[in-house]
């Protein structure tokens, strides 16, 4: 059945479209970006949302989960300041020490940004919308490789609808030694929509973290669409990390698309224990010899949340090493999705790439689904991949009962312990025990 | 590079020579005429002499097949099949159904001599000592030719015969069971099956009875264009043990012929049914040219509590696998198997793999599966492991390693794991990775070819599913797969 061409639009499809026409004027951009943006509300219109028939979609029925599409959310001047931070992300998160870079809607608030601090360090940056009206070659190459994806909808989307977010390259050699933190905080008294790029590139031999951090404002129903592109030049090392927290209410798709060149390193770390329906994408393309790539991170879901997190791996050259690692741990009638995808392209010999999820099932009526694939043309490889499933080990729990710890604490203790290897792989102390600090208070345990 | 160059030459030089089956019979058949149609089936039915329930069951699959349109979800590519340009039923011809061995044409028993499967009772009587006893089943083209120790099988209480025969013989028991596992809306080709399904194997359990002797269907396709349609349908009841064997080969030709069984397996309570494949349907020739399309719909269904269906399944032939042997695990306590070598060569491509679906409270599955790939071929593994809400502590153990010779082919994997109850434990782990230049280092030092050194090193990859297999096939299978990889190294 040709899927490509659909047959019917829902309300909400519709929708999407209409509020495309409204909003088109508007939108930043000089008339490069406007084509961009024409054939990407075309890719979307002749694919619709997502569903369960489209493969890389099968536990996320975004046509079913999305019955509305709110108004784009205007920028506001509404007042955000320390406690809105802690509210939203946590005392650890609020203070961590970083270039801070706070966006409403889309839009930087300079106010409570340190886009100075980052300027004086070389970096350059500026905020998309007003980069996008005369947009720089290395701009320009970013959007248009992520409009290559083709068919991928939400970023489709996002190309056609994007209002913010921003640019930033760091020259040849640069290395930050603070994480760069970039703030989305959204929200307003009626639900909105928010369409946010992140550009990243990285010149030759330049290093930083950079953190992004997803939080609600206000109380009403943010639907989220948040992408960010990373392109690593040979030798740089990005370290890109997420928290996202949003309100219960929320719909947050985001991905995260890097190539990454000879001998560069990419590291993704991402927690999920927000919105009522998350869907994380990560897509990686080696693009040089000797690149190396480590995603990991957990999920935390409750309630009826449903946390969805798509990894494509895709080799496309020699000699590069993978690295995957997810934990989900799910209470109530809650759902994760862990899809890990590692493909190996034909010459792409010496590839090294494993990849694991395991869910960790605290209810009887939570549920996880998991497709690791491995698509595999080249024969000097060593691939693998590992999924488990389960709940948790009564042996385990009577020893530490046995111990004298009381039943609840023993249960948090193996589930932070469960959590915890994914946060191994952060290596910066005080981001470690920031997200160690949200998971534990996630776990109703109080933070050491 | 040289190596690679020369492993590209070698593996063009396997031609069809080494597909030891691939001689056709010259054997007068009759055909239905090219096409489908209600008709068609009206005349198969007609030709088979069935009762009026299993015409209607057959036109109602036959309608609903109108309606359905070809999966395409696989990792396998090939022209789309003309459905209209195929002959939906071929017999050897002969007047009655032969009534003894005598009776058949001897251009029929040579191909199954060529074949070496013993048709004759006498002949397997006469065999080593102490050798184990098969009763074969042998269906050719589209109708089974003949049944071997029905007799010492009836005295057991085992019912072994064509299923055409089970119609007229045990409506009663086809009627109940038929369609039960795999309904007439499965799927595009269980679909088309039911409609057109020629023949097959019937087999019946009863109560409490271990099944004195292996049972073995041997396929071949014969005619011309023509689509192979079985359907077996294995019932064991209460208690009942029984180990099935299939085999099947075809001729070469240059076109593709489709073969698109069904395959139902009903297990009552503390029943058990082993059933092991060994599938060597022509895989065409060293440019990919003919074979044969291997769409199979095959399931068992763990109807009875502390029930256990086990799948073993040895895949070198076809040109196109597309074949998931699955297990419905209903019964509280039943357990579900799969152990499967594939091995893809040329311009093979395997799409295969399992489903286990956990529904009754602690059932236990395991799943081995080692995919072989060499040449220019594909080789997918693609499998469902599910535990329903009320399947608790449900448990499953899933392994599947690919192995890949020479840098034109592909190994895939495509598991799918679903959790709906949190204690059900599921473990899932999957490797790919090429023969290790310090094995075949080894072995070579041992003054092996390099040839004989991939053969042994395969054999050892794969030596946790040969095991699964009845004794008698397991020396036999070791040969087939160093066949099946003959100049797939330099």
């Amino acid at each position: 059945m040709d899927l490509s061409v659909q047959q019917f639009r829902s309300e909400a499809e519709q929708a999407l479209l209409d509020l495309y026409e409204r909003s088109v004027d508007a939108l930043p951009g000089d008339a490069s970006v406007a084509d961009l943006r024409q054939s990407a509300i075309r890719t979307y219109a002749g694919l619709g949302l997502p569903h369960r028939r489209i493969e890389a979609w099968k536990y996320t029925d975004l046509r079913a989960a999305i019955a509305e599409i709110p108004p784009l959310l205007a920028e506001s001047d509404a007042p955000v300041d320390g406690t809105a931070f802690e509210a939203a992300f946590g005392k650890a998160f609020a203070q961590l020490p970083a270039y801070r870079v706070v966006l409403v809607a889309g839009a930087v608030r300079t106010e409570l940004s340190d886009v100075q601090g980052l300027r004086d360090a070389g970096v350059e940056f500026g905020a998309l919308a007003q980069m996008l009206e005369s947009p720089p070659e290395w701009l320009m190459a970013s959007l248009d490789a992520a409009s290559a994806s083709g068919d991928d909808v939400l970023i489709a989307l996002n190309t056609a609808l994007m209002t913010g977010g921003v640019a930033l390259r760091l020259p040849e050699g640069l290395t930050l030694q603070k994480p760069v933190h970039l703030i989305h905080l959204d929200g307003a008294d009626t639900p909105g929509s928010v369409y946010t790029r992140n550009v990243l590139v990285a010149g030759e031999g330049a290093s930083a973290t950079v953190l992004e951090s997803f939080g609600t404002l206000g109380r009403a129903g943010v639907q989220r669409n948040a992408v960010t592109t990373v392109s690593l030049a040979a030798k740089s090392a990005i370290h890109h990390i997420k928290l996202q927290r949003e309100a219960l209410e929320t719909i947050h798709l985001n991905a995260w698309v890097a190539n990454v060149g000879a001998d560069a390193r990419y590291d993704a770390f991402q927690v999920s224990m927000g919105a009522a329906l998350a869907r994380n994408q990560v897509s990686v393309r080696f693009a040089g010899k000797d690149a190396a790539t480590d995603i990991s991170g957990a999920t935390l879901a409750r309630g009826k949340q449903h946390c969805d997190t798509t990894l494509v791996v895709e080799h496309d050259v020699p000699a590069c090493e993978s690295r995957e690692l997810f934990k989900l741990v799910l209470d109530d009638e809650s759902r994760g999705v862990f899809q890990g995808k590692i493909v190996v392209a034909r010459d792409a010999q010496k590839t090294d790439g494993k990849q694991m999820s395991q869910a960790l099932l605290l209810s009887e009526t939570a549920e996880f689904d998991s497709k690791p694939e491995l698509e595999i043309y080249a024969d000097d490889v060593v691939c693998g991949h590992g999924a488990t499933s389960g709940q948790i080990d009564e042996d385990l729990l009577f020893y530490l009962r046995a111990r004298g710890l009381p039943e609840a604490q023993a249960r948090a203790l193996l589930i932070q312990a469960f959590v915890g290897e994914a946060f191994e792989a952060l290596d910066d102390e005080a981001i470690g025990d920031a997200f160690a600090a949200v998971s534990a208070e996630w776990l109703g345990s109080p933070a050491e | 590079m040289p190596a690679v160059e020369q492993t590209v030459e070698r593996v063009k030089e396997i031609d069809v020579d080494k597909y030891k089956y691939g001689f056709s019979t010259d054997i007068e058949s009759v055909r239905a005429p090219k096409g489908l149609s209600e008709d068609i089936v009206r005349f198969i039915s007609a030709k088979k002499g069935e009762p009026e329930w299993l015409l209607d069951w057959r036109l109602e699959a036959y309608r609903r097949w109108r309606t359905m349109q070809e999966p395409t979800w696989a990792k396998v590519h090939y022209p789309k099949i003309d459905f209209e340009d195929l002959y939906y039923y071929a017999a050897p011809k002969s007047t009655e159904g032969p009534k003894s061995l005598d009776e058949v044409d001897p251009e029929l028993l040579r191909t199954y001599e060529k074949l070496g499967i013993p048709l004759k009772e006498q002949e397997v009587l006469a065999g080593v000592q102490g050798a184990p006893k098969v009763a074969v089943d042998a269906v050719f083209d589209s109708v089974s030719v003949v049944t071997t120790f029905k007799e010492e099988l009836a005295k057991a209480g085992v019912i072994f015969c064509s299923i055409s025969e089970a119609v007229k013989t045990h409506p009663e028991l086809v009627k109940k069971y038929l369609g039960s596992v795999v309904p007439i809306t499965d799927n595009f080709y269980a679909t088309l099956n039911s409609a057109v399904f020629s023949d097959g194997s019937f087999v019946y359990v009863p109560e409490g009875v271990r099944c004195p002797m292996e049972l073995s269907t041997y396929f071949r396709i014969n005619a011309e264009n023509t689509g192979q349609f079985e359907r077996t349908l294995i019932i064991a009841d209460k208690g009942a043990y029984v180990s099935y064997l299939e085999g099947c080969t075809a001729p070469m030709r240059d076109e593709n012929q489709l073969h698109a069984a069904v395959v139902e397996l009903v297990a009552l309570e503390d029943a058990e049914i082993k059933y092991s494949t060994v599938q060597n349907w022509y895989p065409g020739d060293a440019e990919g040219k003919g074979g044969v399309y291997n769409f199979v719909t095959k399931r068992g269904d763990c109807r009875g509590d502390r029930s256990k269906i086990s799948w073993t399944q040895v895949e070198t032939g076809s040109a196109i696998t597309w074949k998931y042997p699955s297990c419905i695990l209903r019964g509280h306590g039943s357990r579900g198997e799969f152990y499967s070598i594939a091995i893809s060569n040329g311009y093979q491509q395997v799409d295969s793999g399992t489903k286990m679906i956990h529904l009754g409270r602690d059932t236990s599955s395991r799943i081995i599966s080692k995919g072989i790939a060499a040449g220019f071929s594909d080789n997918t593994y693609r499998g469902l492991v599910s535990a329903h809400r009320k399947a608790t502590n449900a448990r499953n153990f899933t392994c599947c390693d690919s192995l890949l010779i020479g840098d034109r082919c592909g190994a895939h994997t495509v598991p799918y794991i679903e959790a709906k109850n949190s204690s059900a434990t599921f473990e899932h782990e999957a490797t790919t990775s090429k023969i290790s230049d310090d094995q075949l280092f080894y072995c070579l030092s041992r003054g092996l070819s390099e040839e004989e050194a991939v053969a042994l090193i395969v054999n050892g990859f794969v030596r946790d599913v040969l095991q699964q297999l009845p004794m008698e096939f397991m020396a036999e299978t070791q040969k087939l797969i160093g066949i099946s990889l003959e100049g797939s190294v330099g």
